[in-house]
């Protein structure tokens, strides 16, 4: 098959960037996007052009390293999928595809579809773990967890780190995100002493790096990779005003 | 050279005790002086950074990533073996200790061995406390299930997400020492070379992946946390990034690097469906719990999976190895496939696979069980294939996956360059010729955690005497004009063929000498057809942009010029080892059955290669076995 | 310790949001008088007014309400600015449609059109009686200010029942996504219960927006 690439190109943060068509033809139904743009790249390096920088690695939908927006979509046209597990199928012999990188203050251009998603590790930084240190642990059955209880931290704790989220949201918010983080946390009882302190320094650092409010459009949960409710967001705003007013 | 693995004294279940009464110890005032580069980001890397920091080592932590979550540890589905005995079925540390030697084929150290078992269950705890949401109980107590090649429940799983949950984990940790100012992340930063002052690992070149820029970094001590290697076959279950650039750099330079040829073909991943492709996807293991793998009776059988009927059908696992059916260990299953598929039995389009069947489950326990355990795999497949497992059969393939090979360690995780250490997978250490399913994520684990942050103290100790090497040596300067160099030279090639051309070349030869199945005429052919492509690799590669600014080209060429050399490694080792033993399946050493055939009086070492241009030189470091008696590896 | 805006903001934008919903009821309840026959609702209507503008306590709910709408504009605002500035490039080709509902994506202008339609209503009325600004209102039978006369003069004019059925369109839009926005804005995650939310809000908003809609359209026809 034979697809139209509309892609951004961009060489750095500090320059203007805009779209440059591709015209790529000998493509399979059964590649992935990803697949696609590596025969797109190759084709390039043989026309002696600079190839386009776009992320990836696990190509297997885990590590969140992959997102682009395509066609207007964040991982493009189908919900809770990566990009890396888009395939051509999706698409129909000869239409143009409009590729652009993730789009946020917090999440700047670093080359073509390449963005800087280190706000991110900074708001885990805050406290998104529980301090314990290696060797202190007491015995793992002595603190029982009710099935219900793990399963609702694991159904947050899964989130791959994206940027879905933050891409699709209209407000550039990263809510979806830090709540998944804190609600993983602080539903366990092992995340429960330092529940407070985490809300408060998680969100601080979420204001400080410049993203924007969220309004639950809900579009978040859709794009989201693994489904993640946006009820986890609505549970950080509540945990929130526990750790304001009554910690 | 001879070999000292440093082995303490004492019987198996004292040893590791022994060693940690004896090394030597350093007051916290001094850890502070004491700088250490991790590189890698995964399990071993970031558990080893996190806790060597909590020490109070200062720590600077590499990886070629954009965040430390995203190394490949966190693809692993299945589980984390510990030998808890929660289910009360007869576990224990010397059962999961044999288990894993037999499971190698007796090709690791016993106290090595022994050790992850012993650190196993300590391991479980640490991760619960560190808040990962293992399956539980209603009761509230953690869930096993069982993995191939062992007949006890020893598996703790965060559903099909155990490797990710672990991963985040540590990189939670990790964070929580980049907050104390205990550890500085460098991500988007590829180690390029070690360096080495007076024979002794001083420090590292970094590129920086974004400004192109080459960096030195100094430290006491390096630890390379680097993982697998299996990308050589280009098509695996790594991620793309993967690559053995680190430990090649660190052989090349006097690291030994051991058992190079075994590599673990994993049975279960989705079959490879065009030429384009870049990427094999793992289905796990635990899907052989319950599925069952089969193949038509009857050759280029037209009919669809389902209108086969039951007694047309060949369940080869269950034929072959009665007791342990579908739950055979990793080699044999892919290696049953192979033979089948070689016969002429595969099934698929391009009859490169054999079904793996949930029907008796679904028919057994019902549909709503068999989604429960398996929900995020039968979507994935959904989402990859197409196909609605739950109503047809899965189609699966093997695919390069583990390496059981790496730069040779002592039992102090320290290779043969002083102060160099290994963890994790890029280490050859504990799983001999075949790696037990679940048992990646724990050695992982246990490296980074508990062991080296156990022994480096050890070394560092004697280093305390000793200034810290400082980047204005010029060591550093040498080594940095050798990167600058290397990376010129790939640029100004200007051939006429793409990188990945040249990888999927390389790949085709790996995976049809030097994987399932080896022989000797094919292993020669291949070194020569290597040693080609290399030449050719220099003289017609094409690389576009610069080397100064991001170039993701000029990153995959550097990679697959180190994968090159690599693969003439795991050729010379396979061809050298004339027995078969786990995954290093020699066709001339075969029993009547067609299984492994061991030659433990003439190969019962670990063959440790050292690097010389014109040819590797092998060292051997003989496994004595004190304790186990190796026995013929049967799963019948 | 310091507040959070992100949290802050909206809050105040939620608390605000719901009171004015509450007073809907309140307002919608009454104006449904206006529904009656003309001469049963001129009397009832205007004794319920007199009622209104003498009672102590609701003339601090007044107070309450206008400082609300206040609120609710100011910190909508600011919010909206910190969202642009959150998103400074806009995609080129975005399908928002297809994740997200389109009053979730464009609450910022709805709110402006009720805003407008809050500006005019004043003048039509509140100006008019409370400030005293245009034709004096007169006084009915039984002595109240007869604001029945007002509201069906006003009607008897196609282009004010045109501007305050349409907008009741965009108010039922806002209301819809903002009901159920502010309760989780507020920290309400009980998952049942999200779900439950999310039908009174569908019909919160009908009734409201239809209730408003209506009423223009049946004075002119009385």
């Amino acid at each position: 098959m034979q697809l139209t690439f509309r892609i951004w190109r961009q060489e750095q943060f500090q320059d203007k960037g805009a779209f440059k068509e591709y015209l790529v033809d000998h493509l399979t139904e059964d590649m992935s996007f990803l697949e696609a743009l590596d025969h797109l790249n190759e084709t390039l390096v043989l026309k002696g052009e600079r190839v386009i920088a776009f992320e990836y690695d696990c190509r297997e939908g885990i590590c969140g390293q992959c997102g682009i927006f395509i066609n207007g979509r964040a991982h493009g046209p189908h919900d809770h999928v990566t990009t890396c597990q888009l395939h051509l199928r999706s698409f129909q012999d000869g239409d143009t595809v409009t590729v652009e990188p993730w789009r946020a203050k917090a999440f700047p251009v670093v080359q073509d579809l390449i963005v800087d998603r280190s706000a991110f590790d900074r708001i885990i930084a805050q406290g998104g773990y529980i301090s314990a240190k290696t060797g202190t642990a007491p015995e793992a059955n002595a603190i029982l967890i009710g099935k219900e209880t793990a399963d609702k931290a694991m159904d947050a704790a899964a989130c791959i780190g994206c940027g879905a989220c933050v891409a699709t949201c209209k407000n550039g918010s990263a809510a979806l995100f830090t709540s998944a983080k804190i609600n993983h946390l602080n539903t366990l009882p092992q995340g429960k002493l330092e529940a407070d302190q985490r809300v408060r320094d998680m969100t601080a650092q979420m204001e400080e790096e410049g993203f924007g409010h969220c309004s639950f459009t809900g579009a978040c949960e859709v794009e989201c990779p693994e489904g993640i409710s946006i009820a986890n967001i609505a549970e950080m705003n509540a945990r929130y005003w526990k750790a304001r007013l009554f910690a | 050279m001879k070999l000292d693995a440093k082995i303490p004294e004492g019987r198996l279940e004292d040893k590791w005790r022994n060693y940690q009464l004896k090394s030597q110890l350093i007051n916290p005032a001094n850890k502070k002086k004491l700088k250490v580069i991790v590189v890698g980001s995964g399990l071993s890397g970031a558990g080893a950074a996190a806790t060597l920091a909590e020490l109070g080592y200062d720590i600077q932590c590499f990886f070629y990533q954009d965040s430390a979550r995203r190394a490949h540890s966190v693809a692993a589905q299945g589980g984390i073996n510990a030998a808890k005995n929660y289910q009360h079925d007869g576990d224990s540390i010397w059962r999961m200790f044999y288990d894993t030697l037999k499971g190698g084929d007796f090709r690791s150290r016993e106290a090595n061995t022994y050790r992850l078992a012993e650190l196993s269950a300590p391991l479980i705890d640490h991760f619960t406390q560190q808040g990962v949401p293992f399956a539980r109980e209603y009761g509230g107590v953690l869930v096993n299930r069982s993995f191939g090649g062992v007949q006890v429940q020893r598996t703790f799983y965060a559903r099909g997400q155990t490797g990710q949950q672990l991963l985040l984990a540590a990189y939670s940790q990790l964070n929580k020492m980049v907050r104390q100012q205990k550890v500085t992340l460098f991500p988007r930063h590829e180690m390029m070379d070690l360096v080495l002052v007076d024979g002794v690992a001083k420090g590292i070149i970094a590129r920086d992946l974004v400004t192109g820029e080459l960096k030195r970094f100094a430290a006491d001590a390096v630890v390379l946390a680097t993982g697998g290697y299996s990308r050589v076959y280009r098509l695996s279950t790594l991620a793309i990034g993967c690559n053995g650039s680190a430990i090649w750099k660190a052989h090349k330079r006097g690291a030994f690097f051991a058992a190079p040829s075994f590599t673990q073909i994993h049975p279960t991943a989705l079959p490879q469906s065009s030429e384009s492709q870049s990427k094999l996807t793992l289905m796990s293991e635990s899907l052989r719990n319950d599925g069952r793998i089969w193949v038509p009776l009857q050759k280029d059988d037209p009919r669809k999976p389902n209108d086969i009927p039951e007694a047309e059908r060949d369940y080869y696992l269950e034929r072959r190895y009665p007791s342990f059916g579908n739950l055979a260990p990793r080699d044999i299953a892919s290696r049953a496939a192979k033979e089948r598929i070689d016969a002429g039995f595969g099934v698929g389009r391009l009859k490169n696979a054999v079904y793996l069947d949930f029907r008796k489950a679904i028919a057994d326990y019902g549909q709503q069980v068999v989604q429960d355990r398996y929900g995020n795999l039968f979507k994935m497949y959904k989402k990859i294939t197409g196909i609605n497992a739950y109503a047809e059969p899965m189609l699966i393939s093997p695919a390069a996956h583990f390496s059981m090979g790496g730069l040779w360690v002592d039992y102090e995780l320290m290779t043969t360059i002083p102060g160099l250490y290994a963890v994790g997978e890029c280490n050859f250490s504990d799983h001999g010729a075949n790696r037990l399913g679940a048992n990646s994520l724990l050695q992982a684990s246990v490296d980074g955690y508990f062991i080296l942050p156990n022994t480096i103290n050890n070394y560092l100790a004697a280093s305390l005497a000793t200034d810290t090497a400082t980047v204005d040596d010029p060591a550093f300067e040498v080594v940095e004009q050798e990167v600058k160099d290397q990376i010129d030279r790939i640029l100004s090639v200007h051939g006429k063929r793409t990188v990945d051309d040249f990888h999927r070349a390389l790949g085709k030869i790996m995976w049809q000498e030097c994987a399932m199945s080896r022989n000797k005429p094919g292993l020669e052919q291949a070194i020569e057809d290597i040693k080609a492509l290399r030449t050719s690799f220099w003289s017609d590669v094409k690389v576009t942009g610069v080397a100064r600014g991001l170039n993701t080209e000029l990153e995959k060429a550097l990679r697959l010029a180190d994968f090159i050399e690599l693969g003439i490694l795991m050729c010379t080792d396979a061809l050298q080892r004339e027995e078969s033993c786990g995954a290093h399946f020699r066709e001339e050493y075969q029993t009547e059955e067609g299984e492994a055939q061991r030659r433990d009086d003439d190969f019962a070492y670990v063959s440790a290669w050292e690097y010389d241009p014109e040819a590797f030189q092998l060292h051997r470091e003989e496994l004595t076995f004190e304790y186990v008696q190796p026995s013929v590896r049967s799963y019948k | 310790m310091k507040s959070n805006r992100l949290f802050f903001r909206k809050n105040m934008i939620a608390l605000t949001g719901l009171f004015l919903c509450l007073f809907l009821i309140v307002h919608l309840s009454a104006n449904c008088l206006l529904l009656l026959p003309q001469d049963t609702a001129r009397g009832l209507y205007n004794a319920y007014s007199t009622f209104l503008r003498e009672n102590p306590l609701i003339m601090v709910v007044a107070y309450a309400l206008y400082a609300s709408i206040l609120v609710h504009v100011v910190y909508a605002v600011l919010v909206l600015i910190r969202n642009r500035k959150a998103k400074p490039v806009k995609y080129a080709v975005n399908l928002h449609k297809e994740n997200s509902s389109w009053a979730s994506q464009n609450m910022g202008a709805l709110g402006a059109l009720i805003l407008i339609f809050i500006i005019v209503h004043l003048v039509n009325f509140w100006a008019r009686i409370k400030l005293g600004i245009g034709a004096e209102v007169a006084y009915d039978e039984a002595g109240n200010k007869d604001i029945y006369e007002v509201t069906y003069t006003l009607f008897q004019n196609v282009y004010y029942v045109a501007f305050y059925t349409l907008l009741a369109i965009p108010l039922g839009f806002h209301l819809h996504h903002g009901l159920q926005a502010a309760f989780k804005t507020l920290g309400f995650y009980h998952q049942p219960g999200l779900q439950w939310l999310a039908k009174v809000s569908l019909i919160y908003a009908i009734v409201i927006s239809a209730g408003f809609g209506i009423i223009p359209i049946v004075v002119y026809f009385q």
